[in-house]
């Protein structure tokens, strides 16, 4: 099935990533916002596990010489399956320095709501002008 | 086929109650069937490796993620935490979410107008399902690109955990915060869980163990399995409620093992075994081989995440 010369099953996940890029623009809350750092990465993934299976989804695992040539064209693509093991893994390192940077802000800050946090930042920032103010003119 | 269509669906639908729900634990449990959905369609899409590799990060993310929210919002009145909304409501909410949509929606169009739509190139694929038992020695391809062909790729994704785990060590203030071995943590625990967690505990070191020992015959591997070995020390905990683990040391010994998996990996690469060996014996060195790296890879995971899963709780009691 073909939607624009694309395979259906390929434009899901491209779907599913322009749904979480819409959400970290419009998060609110920064735990929102590392749960759709999530969904990117997994739309991402889903977008090349589909690749790979254009030719067939029969695992690439060779049980016998039987096995493989009767399946032979039927074999998913294993290069991406490869890769993405990797990028998931990169994933998950992403996710576990996010989730204790968002923990720093919380002990400094005592929210985790965006716009109160760049009103606190904005307010450290005048302070900080007026005391090299007060330096300068004393 | 319609399989996965149904899952696509349920996955639509998981991610869009994840952006409209404002509760943070039913937040925590949408974003837990949304991973549980996202492996299960990886599974279908015949990938049983990156399925049980996600499934495993999965359950870590979601821990991480309780232990956040329950030092933020309390323990006490789950059903009534909301996100707390913003002080001063900045106005124009809809101007913002209309924009976000307009530009979402273009870049959207020009990436299904100009992503490429030609056949698959099967040149790779066929050269690794048609030799690669032979040159690497295993049955399952994915480990024999991961352990054999890539083998440079694997070590520099080991490093990024490492620096991750490094990382975590010092935004939590390893040098400063340590829970003694005497803490036990406050939370009630529930006898019947306490129970079943004992029972299947040893089960699940066995099957971690056996991924990694049987990774390059079948689906798994030194990463999952490694992973599989973490979630027996999760249970540790949760059964005896003490803080025993020594988590310098373990950092420690996750470097060692990493240096260890680099100097395995260059005497692999320029000691070839294949020009000295007889044809007949080639096998068995490659399966050494192969057992070897992922058992190595096997251990560094578990200590990476071990020491991640201590800070995280030790980031709950502080």
């Amino acid at each position: 099935m073909e939607i624009f010369g694309i395979r259906f099953l390929e434009l899901l996940p491209i779907a599913l990533f322009f749904i979480a890029i819409f959400g970290l623009i419009t998060a609110n809350n920064a735990i929102k916002s590392v749960i759709y750092m999530i969904m990117l990465n997994g739309a991402v993934i889903i977008y090349w596990i589909a690749l790979g299976s254009r030719v067939g989804t029969i695992p690439p695992i060779l049980e016998t010489v039987y096995h493989v040539e009767l399946h032979f064209y039927e074999f998913a693509d294993p290069v991406p399956q490869a890769l993405m093991i990797t990028t998931i893994i990169i994933g998950f390192c992403v996710t576990a320095v996010n989730i204790i940077m968002l923990n720093t802000l919380h002990r400094r800050y005592k929210t985790t709501d965006w716009n109160t946090m760049f009103d606190l930042v904005k307010e450290e920032i005048s302070e900080r002008q007026n005391e090299g103010k007060k330096e300068a003119q004393g | 086929m319609y399989l996965v269509y149904t899952l696509f669906f349920m996955l639509f639908v998981s991610s869009f109650m994840i952006m409209f729900e404002r509760r943070v634990y039913r937040i925590i449990i949408y974003t837990c069937v949304f991973s549980l959905l996202i492996s299960l369609i990886y599974l279908v899409l015949g990938s049983p490796d990156v399925a049980m590799a996600e499934a495993a990060i999965g359950t870590y993310a979601i821990i991480f993620f309780i232990v956040v929210a329950e030092r933020y919002y309390g323990r006490e009145a789950i059903k009534t935490t909301f996100i707390p909304s913003s002080k001063n409501k900045k106005s124009g909410f809809f101007i913002k979410t209309s924009l976000a949509f307009v530009f979402v929606s273009i870049v959207a169009g020009l990436f299904i107008a100009f992503s490429p739509s030609m056949d698959a190139n099967l040149y790779l694929r066929d050269q690794f399902i048609l030799r690669a038992y032979e040159e690497v020695g295993g049955q399952n391809i994915i480990g024999n690109i991961l352990m054999g062909y890539r083998l440079y790729d694997t070590l520099f994704e080991a490093l990024a955990l490492v620096i991750a785990v490094m990382a975590v060590g010092n935004f939590s203030w390893l040098d400063r915060e340590q829970a003694t071995p005497i803490d036990s943590s406050e939370v009630k625990r529930d006898r019947v869980a306490v129970y079943s967690i004992r029972i299947i505990s040893p089960i699940i070191l066995l099957f971690g163990i056996y991924l990694i020992i049987n990774g390059h015959i079948s689906a798994g591997g030194g990463f999952q399995g490694g992973v599989a070995v973490a979630c027996f020390f999760i249970c540790r905990y949760m059964i005896h409620n003490i803080h025993d683990m020594p988590v310098k040391k373990v950092l420690k010994l996750e470097e060692i093992i990493f240096v260890t998996l680099v100097l395995v990996a260059v005497v692999a690469v320029f000691f070839d075994v294949s020009t000295f060996v007889e044809h007949e014996y080639l096998t068995i060195y490659q399966n050494i081989h192969l057992v070897v790296v992922n058992s190595l890879v096997g251990i560094k995971v578990a200590c990476g995440f071990i020491v991640l899963f201590y800070r995280y709780i030790t980031i709950e009691r502080a």
